[in-house]
């Protein structure tokens, strides 16, 4: 339990900064750079929202507005309904401090996870292509493909990182849904179990320049006793680019992680 | 007493500062790694900088002042790409100098810390910090 303690009094003290951080920081991101907080919704000539940079800027969707790691939100633990075999998972991941994230081996960040890890998330729209791509800036440096041509999941899916999405528009929020996903990563770092049977129903819109809202429906009828939502905005990085980033370049952390055990004193 | 008081104080708020910021960043949870109830200073030569994803890290010679035994310790700094994009780069710090560390040591005993604080002894300057954008004016 004073492990536990340790994560919940974090938790909140690392709430209180961050979101005081955010407030101070932006427009203005890690470089310095800002930009018109008032900018509207850019868009394509046929009204579609633009979800990544214009032909005249530059920019990543950076750090989140959420008070979790990684700018996430998520509701309190007593609040999900867990499963009683999820919950018990829950609570060894929070008393074990996250060691066992597979993420920390550079695992890719399937589902929000891709909108809760650092270095950045790039947003591609191909319309030519009818395909929407995610790229992170982290992790494996992995990309995520959006089918926007109408067709439907497979009927057979190999279980993946990033499973089967196919999107639509409903007026200017792209909505996205995935099935097919494997259990080999985390939803987020504070450790929301999930099984194969997860269904997500993404909503992603560009309210102005500098916001992008996402919100998610989680379903996974093994894990959970009812679908749960929940919601947070990214943050537009004024003029710069995604950095190479590596996860597996010089990954020593990996073999260090304790948990809650230590050899120090 | 009071300047104790003040010290312990001012360490508890950056040591708070330094938590938090690495938290919302790193790809890894801080406190499966490092106890954050071990704090320790070294005054060390750098011998080795590996300026690597996801973090960068750099050696230092630690040499008992009674004993003179040196210690090699590993330190652990943020990402690379966020110390880039503060204007930092590999060359900021620099083989042979030696410098003041503040850090909190791993939990599992190695020889290893994560370093909140790194100074430039013969200069005083604080390297990557995160409070404020900076050039990269070491060398």
């Amino acid at each position: 339990m004073p492990a536990r303690r340790t994560v919940i009094s974090f938790g909140i003290v690392l709430n209180l900064s961050v979101s005081c951080q955010l407030c101070i920081a932006q427009p203005v991101n890690a470089s310095g750079n800002s930009y018109d907080p008032t900018t509207p919704t850019p868009r394509f000539e046929d009204g579609t929202p633009i979800l990544g940079p214009t032909t005249n800027s530059l920019g990543f969707w950076d750090r989140g507005s959420g008070s979790m790691v990684g700018g996430a939100s998520y509701p309190p633990a007593a609040d999900i309904p867990f499963k009683p075999w999820a919950k018990a998972l829950y609570d060894y991941r929070q008393e074990t401090l996250a060691k066992d994230d597979p993420h920390v081996r550079c695992a890719p960040p399937g589902g929000p996870r891709q909108f809760a890890v650092p270095f950045g998330l790039q947003i591609v729209q191909a319309p030519h292509m009818q395909r929407i791509y995610f790229l992170s800036g982290g992790s494996t440096r992995p990309w995520r493909e959006i089918f926007m041509d109408g067709r439907n999941h497979p009927e057979y899916l190999n279980p993946t990182y990033f499973g089967h999405s196919i999107g639509r528009w409903e007026g200017d929020t792209l909505v996205i849904d995935t099935v097919g996903f494997n259990e080999r990563f985390w939803l987020h770092r504070d450790g929301f179990p999930h099984t194969e049977s997860l269904h997500l129903i993404e909503r992603i819109s560009r309210p102005t320049y500098g916001v992008l809202h996402y919100e998610v429906t989680i379903d996974d009828p093994q894990a959970y006793t009812a679908s749960w939502s929940t919601n947070w905005d990214k943050l537009w990085s004024e003029g710069e680019e995604l950095i190479e980033y590596f996860c597996q370049d010089n990954n020593i952390d990996q073999f260090h992680m304790m948990g809650n055990e230590s050899n120090t004193q | 007493m009071k300047t104790i008081l003040n010290k312990f104080v001012s360490f508890c708020l950056l040591s708070t500062s330094f938590l938090i910021y690495y938290s919302a960043l790193a790809h890894h949870a801080f406190s499966a790694q490092y106890d954050a109830d071990a704090p320790i200073h070294l005054t060390g030569v750098v011998v080795k900088v590996e300026w690597l994803n996801p973090h960068a890290y750099f050696y230092i010679d630690v040499e008992d002042p009674s004993t003179h035994a040196v210690t090699t310790w590993a330190c652990e700094l943020g990402s690379p790409v966020t110390m880039q994009r503060q204007g930092w780069t590999r060359e900021s710090l620099v083989l042979g100098e030696t410098v003041l560390i503040d850090g909190f040591k791993a939990r599992d005993g190695s020889k290893s810390l994560n370093a909140s604080s790194v100074v430039i002894e013969s200069t005083g300057q604080k390297l990557f910090s995160q409070q404020a954008r900076q050039p990269n004016t070491s060398k």
